[in-house]
């Protein structure tokens, strides 16, 4: 589903991400783990062609990154998501669903389904510039769920929530797995990737540290945490 | 076949551009100060007009003022279209717009394509309806019909191409209140120099030219002239179908060949450059 080959991307002298090849399977959950700065952004957006690879290659469902078609059936979060603020939650899951041809007759009931697993019912009319980061954070996450992805490209989706809001997440993204949706997490809370991912690959610096199933990585009755500080302090 | 597959989604960008920039209340107030400007401008029609003693015709009073009016609103809706296009990308990527879009199996080209698309048709449609306006003021105030200026008003909306694609490409590579400038000053430089050659060719000038002496060689600056973008000149070409004198030769469509091509090459420009450009 997803695959990496000598994936560089240097900013003149820099490399924020250097020759870092891993692939991830269709139906797996797969984290990405690193300090801030280490590339895994740069990874998500080389993915979705925000930027292009300095050298290397990205595949995404089969296709090169660099095709539009790649992304078809894939759904994105940023990191600090964003909404027009003159939309309301609605609206901009509407504009979703249209960019994405689906039928506009199944557009509402698609909107209703959305609202309903992210838990903003009641406040789908207001206008976004009224919501709460986590609000919007939510609002992002259904608008990557619109159109029934196979793939979800996560960064952070937990950004901005509160404690309950975190769990809630984390339960609808094991529902979804058991869905046998693909998922791709950029993330900070490693508690929370333990409980979610199969796999995980830690990066620091721009280059791929380990790549194993989080069971291999945990082995010797460390968190996922005491990995990362070991593997990132080297 | 490619381009009808592309073409749902460059509209669909299109539309957004066009509610989002509508929903700004900056866009509702300028539209609302234009027409009370238009509205004002009715006096002129009324009220006698007399020239060395003698009266002038209803007419030519018309013709005059609506013409003047006619290059009033287009200067305003080509400043209009800079202030507008200056903003739009960096708007886009402040609010999430265009990693929303760019997500999605839409391909860079579709976005840029559906933005100016956007802009260009809400655009002309700001300027129909004050030149509309006009019309209409005219038509039912004094019973003097001029089809040929909303025909004008058409033409003159190449104008807003060039400016909305040179504005977008530039405010790609440098700040927008510099993008803004820069296409202002193209403006201004091509009004002053369709002036100072309108002055050069007139027959004082010319007999002055003409007299013995050390002849200076203008070849350089009449190649800078002609390449420039006539932004003024496919203005007044627009303007020369009110009344009626229209195209008198082929040679006066070149200011409009010439805004043409430059909306071409500059359009190719922008779509290479935004296809490097960096999403946010």
């Amino acid at each position: 589903m997803i695959e990496l080959n000598a994936a560089t991307k240097r900013y003149g002298s820099l490399a924020a991400v250097d020759n870092v090849s891993f692939s991830v399977k269709a139906g797996e959950s797969f984290a990405l783990l690193g300090p801030n700065g280490a590339g895994k952004t740069t990874i998500v957006k080389m993915l979705l062609d925000f930027t292009r690879p300095s050298s290397g290659s990205l595949l995404l469902n089969g296709l090169s990154s660099t095709d539009a078609a790649s992304r078809a059936a894939v759904g994105y979060l940023a990191e600090n998501h964003h909404i027009p603020p003159y939309l309301s939650g609605w609206q901009y899951l509407e504009r979703c669903a249209q960019l994405l041809d689906i039928n506009p007759s199944a557009v509402p009931e698609q909107c209703r389904r959305i609202v309903d697993l992210i838990g903003m019912q009641g406040r789908e009319h207001t206008k976004t510039g009224t919501y709460s980061k986590g609000m919007i954070q939510r609002f992002g996450l259904g608008a990557a769920l619109m159109g029934n992805p196979k793939l979800l490209i996560l960064d952070e989706p937990t950004s901005g929530l509160d404690p309950i809001g975190i769990r809630e997440i984390r339960q609808l993204l094991e529902s979804l797995k058991k869905q046998g949706i693909t998922i791709f997490l950029n993330s900070h809370l490693l508690s929370e990737v333990e409980k979610i991912c199969d796999n995980a690959a830690i990066i620091n610096n721009g280059r791929l540290l380990v790549k194993d199933t989080i069971s291999s990585l945990i082995k010797d009755g460390d968190s996922l945490e005491d990995v990362f500080v070991r593997l990132v302090k080297g | 076949m490619k381009m009808q597959k592309a073409l749902p989604s460059i509209i669909k960008i299109a539309k957004y551009t066009i509610t989002d920039e509508v929903r700004q209340r900056s866009f509702a107030v300028m539209f609302i100060v234009c027409a009370v400007f238009i509205f004002l401008v009715r006096g002129c029609y009324h009220g006698n007009y007399v020239v060395n003693g003698q009266d002038v015709e209803a007419g030519k009073i018309v013709q005059m003022v609506s013409t003047m009016t006619f290059h009033v609103i287009a200067i305003g809706v080509m400043f209009l279209a800079a202030l507008l296009s200056m903003r739009v990308f960096r708007r886009d990527r402040d609010d999430g717009t265009q990693s929303c879009i760019l997500s999605k199996p839409i391909t860079r080209w579709q976005y840029v394509a559906g933005k100016i698309l956007g802009l260009w048709a809400l655009l002309i449609i700001f300027m129909f309806v004050l030149h509309g306006i006009v019309f209409i003021m005219a038509s039912i105030n004094l019973n003097v019909f001029l089809p040929e200026y909303l025909m004008a008003s058409l033409l003159c909306s190449l104008n807003l191409l060039f400016v909305i694609v040179t504005v977008l490409l530039l405010s790609l590579m440098m700040p927008d209140i510099a993008a803004f400038l820069c296409v202002t000053g193209i403006g201004i430089v091509g009004v002053v120099a369709d002036g100072i050659y309108a002055v050069s060719h007139s027959p004082m000038v010319q007999a002055v030219i003409q007299q013995p002496g050390p002849q200076q060689d203008f070849t350089f600056w009449k190649v800078i002239y002609y390449l420039w973008p006539k932004l003024s000149g496919a203005q007044h070409f627009a303007s020369s179908f009110i009344g009626g004198s229209g195209l008198s030769n082929l040679g006066s469509l070149y200011p409009l060949i010439n805004v043409l091509l430059y909306c071409v090459i500059l359009g190719a420009l922008l779509f290479w450059r935004f296809k490097s450009e960096d999403i946010v």
